[in-house]
């Protein structure tokens, strides 16, 4: 084999290597609020749980809300912005941040909203006049 | 019926695009003018009934028909003209169609302009791509099998599941959905066709390699394939810098480009394509690199795919910020990924040994190997930026469910990438036009060298650049920029249609140096009490109320009405009020924001930023709101500003909240009582505040009317103002006083006025004429009210203009390319 061709299957394998390296750290797995704490830029999946207030606070200009995480824990979010918009539409919330005691501070948020229909609720839905049809 | 037609027209477009390709491969294989001939009309049949569906689908949507799921999902009857026609590529169907008119359209370009040997195989390859796409909208039942989604499905085909439906399928909703509200923008009519454009021109580079590997001519196909690649590229990055500008200037995303899915979704093409179109020049010049420009011609166009794909299928669904309607497309995708890929490199690999190869190895300074090397870089941009979209997929390797990779991802592995590309662009120039060995490079690069030295330096004291790294990457930006300049000065004098290349590079170069000035160096205006708590929460002097340390800045101020508060020791900045705007969107508040300069010299200006009701989804008792930034631009820096709440937006909310606590029956009691009345007297010509009104008495004058009888002795109107405090439309009222006989006694009479908009009342209840003033009777407004205020989230952006610079050169450069070579072209037949 050329000298040539190895040093370049070496670079190649050294540079993917590294990329795959940092690439698998830079990632990380989605989790409930008991698997987040002691972790770092925890995502967690969850809903918003409607039966707890919410909003955002003038005095520590800081919005929170209740969110239900897939394994059914409920923990109070604080977020140090306003609230998003969608915030109430979204199906699911994608928080990132971290657990502190019993209340996740997240540093970023991202709202799912609903894109499928087929389930939608009937009461949604009014019905024209006779006559359009 | 319409429905039935528009399926039909859909599908007969479709049908005639498989007997095209058929007919493109027989031509292609025999070269008979017949199969030409007969294939162009199959070709042009296809185009004429996919513009039926079109006109079709546009018409179901301006005529408002909701019984289709189309019309319903995405448009509603209160939509203006310009969003109902957006409508038409709002959703996943209406792209696809839109996707394979701009590609039609490319069709009968390349019928005229392409010749033979390649004709037949580029028209047969785009075709096949053609006949992928329809079958995402063709609809065709076999069996339970239904082929893609129709645009023309009604909602019962759409919604099989829904019971209000199963009942009834004739159903027809009153209103659609209608288009989500951060769409209506104009931006929303301009942007995806482009980018469509952009998608389905990369086609054709892939179309041409293909052909070149059928017809085992591997060198005169970039000649023609090369501004067809220029244009798909401009339209590319046009569509990519519009989304950017989008995101910048009218979504509260805070920058032009977030590293996200989507926009990663046509930022790899274009790398690639950018890539071929570097290793195709090279071609053309040195008729080697035939390898080279095929594979990545095939790429650009694989990596269309795949980010479609990615962005398609609902696999992203957690990662981005865009929403994805996922239609069930997930197995077609994946074959018209494994088709376009397939066949692409197994072709390539099944001529590989054939492809012409290099009798010597370049030397390392060549313009060959620099050139092939920027590609390269290039090429490796975009594979790592794939790889980060492609997390959910690759990213179950290392864990189960994965998450997107931070953004640092992103930036740490392009960043040492964009410097290598920026010195290459100079070497890689530098040898372009003139053999050089070592030693004459070093002499002309002498000058080159010592301006960016000074330039950079120059950079890093006035930016205050602290960071190493941050300089190495601005030396890399200044001699792209500055090198690249030197050579497109002396290609002006000698001819200056050669210029297009060097154009892009400076361009290229200004771009770097943008994007690191407006990302680095992005700073929040915040007023002197918000940064003092920052710096608390910076020494982690500030707790909780749970007792721990807050780590978290804040990055928005209060601002009182008429208030003005110092930022960053820089401008003075008050609330001026706020004006209701219905046309646009109802409800809509746009609010001024005066900047002065705090040391009272420079001009002042005001921004307008605006908060509406999301309509779409809100109710009578759950406003939702958006946001709408304004940014000011500017030479040196942008201030880019939102509203994130207000006074106004918290009474709304508070008004609705009593809405939906009225809506239920339960809570009955507490409103009568609730109600309390507040009396004031008020002289001429003068203003009071009542509550979150002020109040203007202007005049009165006598009422000589006839409806009143004998008995009426006075009869007095009022001519009051009233103006919601901060906004700047008021309203006018003219309550009664009056007094009438009855009876021998003397009775007054003031009927209650109501305050438009409000559940309160004012009554006129006396007149004082010694004071000249009168007493009026106000019900329903609390006295105690806070002063009005907003909450302002405030940046200021250094150079946003630079990296718009960067961007517009690069079009420039681009663009001056395909002129060239399409002159060329054009002279040759």
């Amino acid at each position: 084999m050329k000298p040539k061709v190895l040093v370049g299957i070496i670079a190649i394998v050294g540079f993917t290597s590294l990329l795959m390296y940092n690439f698998g750290n830079s990632i990380s797995t989605y989790v409930n609020f008991e698997q987040a704490s002691g972790m770092e830029g925890a995502h967690v999946v969850g809903t918003l749980d409607k039966s707890k207030d919410f909003g955002f606070s003038m005095e520590s200009k800081q919005f929170s809300f209740h969110l239900k995480d897939q394994a059914g824990n409920v923990r109070r979010v604080v977020y140090p912005k306003p609230k998003p918009n969608n915030f109430e539409q979204a199906d699911r919330i994608v928080v990132i941040g971290k657990m502190k005691g019993d209340v996740f501070y997240a540093n970023d948020m991202l709202m799912k909203c609903p894109s499928k229909y087929n389930n939608t609720d009937a009461s949604q839905f009014k019905q024209a006049n006779a006559s359009k049809s | 019926m319409i429905g039935f037609v528009g399926e039909l027209f859909v599908n007969a477009a479709f049908l005639c695009s498989i007997l095209a390709v058929v007919g493109y491969f027989l031509y292609a294989q025999k070269e008979n003018k017949r199969y030409f001939k007969i294939s162009n009309w199959l070709f042009g049949l296809q185009g004429l009934f996919l513009l039926a569906a079109s006109g079709l689908l546009l018409y179901i949507i301006l005529t408002h028909q909701f019984n289709f799921y189309y019309a319903f999902n995405y448009t509603s009857s209160d939509l203006q003209l310009k969003y109902l026609i957006s409508a038409f590529w709002g959703g996943q169907e209406g792209s696809f169609m839109l996707w394979i008119l701009f590609s039609t359209l490319i069709g009968f370009g390349l019928m005229r302009w392409t010749r033979e040997p390649y004709r037949g195989p580029v028209l047969f390859f785009l075709t096949l791509t053609q006949v992928f796409l329809f079958t995402m909208i063709s609809g065709i039942h076999i069996g339970d099998f239904t082929l893609g989604a129709s645009p023309f499905r009604t909602l019962a085909e759409a919604m099989p599941n829904a019971p209000f439906l199963q009942s009834n399928p004739d159903f027809v909703p009153e209103d659609g959905k209608g288009l989500n509200d951060l769409l209506k923008s104009p931006w929303m009519m301009i942007h995806p066709p482009i980018l469509f454009l952009g998608f389905s021109m990369m086609t054709i580079p892939y179309c041409f390699a293909m052909a070149a590997l059928w017809k085992r001519k591997y060198n005169e196909w970039v000649d023609h394939a090369l501004p067809w690649t220029l244009g798909a590229n401009i339209a590319l990055l046009t569509a990519i810098f519009l989304g950017g500008y989008w995101a910048y200037v009218t979504l509260s995303f805070g920058g032009y480009w977030a590293w996200d899915p989507v926009e990663n979704a046509s930022f790899v093409p274009w790398l690639l394509g950018t890539a071929g179109i570097h290793m195709m020049i090279i071609q053309r010049k040195s008729s080697t690199s035939q390898k080279a420009s095929i594979a990545f011609a095939i790429l650009a166009y694989v990596a269309v795919v795949y980010e479609t794909f990615l962005t398609r299928s609902g696999i992203l669904a957690d990662s981005s910020v865009h929403s994805f309607v996922d239609l069930g497309l997930y197995n077609q995708l994946i074959l018209f990924m494994v088709a376009v890929t397939g066949i692409g490199l197994g072709l390539f690999f099944y001529r590989y040994k054939e492809l012409p190869t290099q009798d010597k190895e370049s030397k390392f300074l060549s313009r060959e190997f620099l050139t092939f090397s920027g590609s390269m870089v290039l090429f490796l941009i975009g594979l790592i930026i794939a790889l980060g979209t492609s997390s959910p997929v690759i990213g179950r390797l290392f864990v189960e469910n994965p998450t997107p990779p931070e953004v640092s991802f992103y930036n740490e592995w392009t960043m040492p990438m964009a410097i290598l590309a920026g010195f290459l662009t100079v070497l890689g120039q530098y040898m372009f036009w003139k053999k050089q060995d070592a030693e004459s490079l070093a002499e002309e690069l002498t000058w080159p060298v010592a301006i960016t030295c000074v330039a950079t330096l120059a950079t890093i004291m006035i930016g205050g650049v602290r960071d190493l790294y941050y300089m190495l990457y601005l030396l890399a930006a200044w001699f792209a920029v500055i090198g690249n300049s030197v050579i497109m000065w002396r290609l002006i004098r000698k001819k200056a249609l050669l210029i297009g290349g060097t154009l892009s590079h400076v361009g290229f170069g200004i771009l770097l140096l943008g994007i690191l000035a407006s990302s680095a160096y992005n700073e929040n205006l915040l007023s002197s009490s918000v940064q003092q708590y920052n710096n608390a929460i910076e020494r982690g002097e500030v707790t909780d109320e749970q007792g721990f340390q807050v780590t978290q800045k804040v990055n928005l101020m209060e601002l009182k009405l008429n208030e003005p508060k110092i930022i960053n020791d820089k401008y003075k900045v008050t609330y001026e009020g706020y004006t209701l705007k219905d046309q646009a969107r109802p409800g809509q508040q746009q609010y001024r924001i005066k900047f002065e300069p705090a040391d009272g010299e420079g001009s002042q200006f005001v921004m307008k930023p605006e908060v509406y009701p999301m309509l779409s989804s809100s109710s009578a008792s759950n406003i939702q709101w958006s946001v709408d930034p304004d940014v000011r631009t500017g030479l040196f820096s942008d201030i880019y500003l939102y509203v994130s709440g207000s006074s106004y937006v918290k009474r709304k909310n508070d008004e609705a909240k009593e809405q939906a606590k009225k809506a239920q029956p339960a809570s009955m009691e507490s409103q009568t009582d609730s109600a309390n009345v507040q009396k004031v007297t008020v002289k001429r010509g003068e203003t009071i505040p009542v509550g979150p009104f002020d109040l203007t008495f202007n005049s009165y004058g006598e009422v000589s009317d006839s409806t009143f009888t004998d008995s009426v002795s006075v009869a007095i109107r009022a001519n009051l103002k009233l103006t919601e405090r901060g906004s700047d439309s008021s309203v006018s009222l003219r309550p009664l006083f009056s007094v009438y006989t009855q009876d021998g006694e003397n009775w007054s009479y003031s009927p209650p006025v109501t305050i438009p908009g409000h559940d309160a009342t004012i009554r006129f209840t006396s007149v004082d004429p010694s004071q000249g003033g009168i007493e009026l009777s106000i019900t329903g407004i609390d006295e105690n009210v806070e002063k009005e205020w907003v909450l302002v989230t405030a940046e200021e952006k250094p150079f946003i203009s630079v990296v718009w610079l960067g961007t517009f050169l690069l079009m420039a450069g681009f663009s001056v390319s395909i002129f060239r070579h399409w002159d060329r072209e054009r002279k040759k037949t």
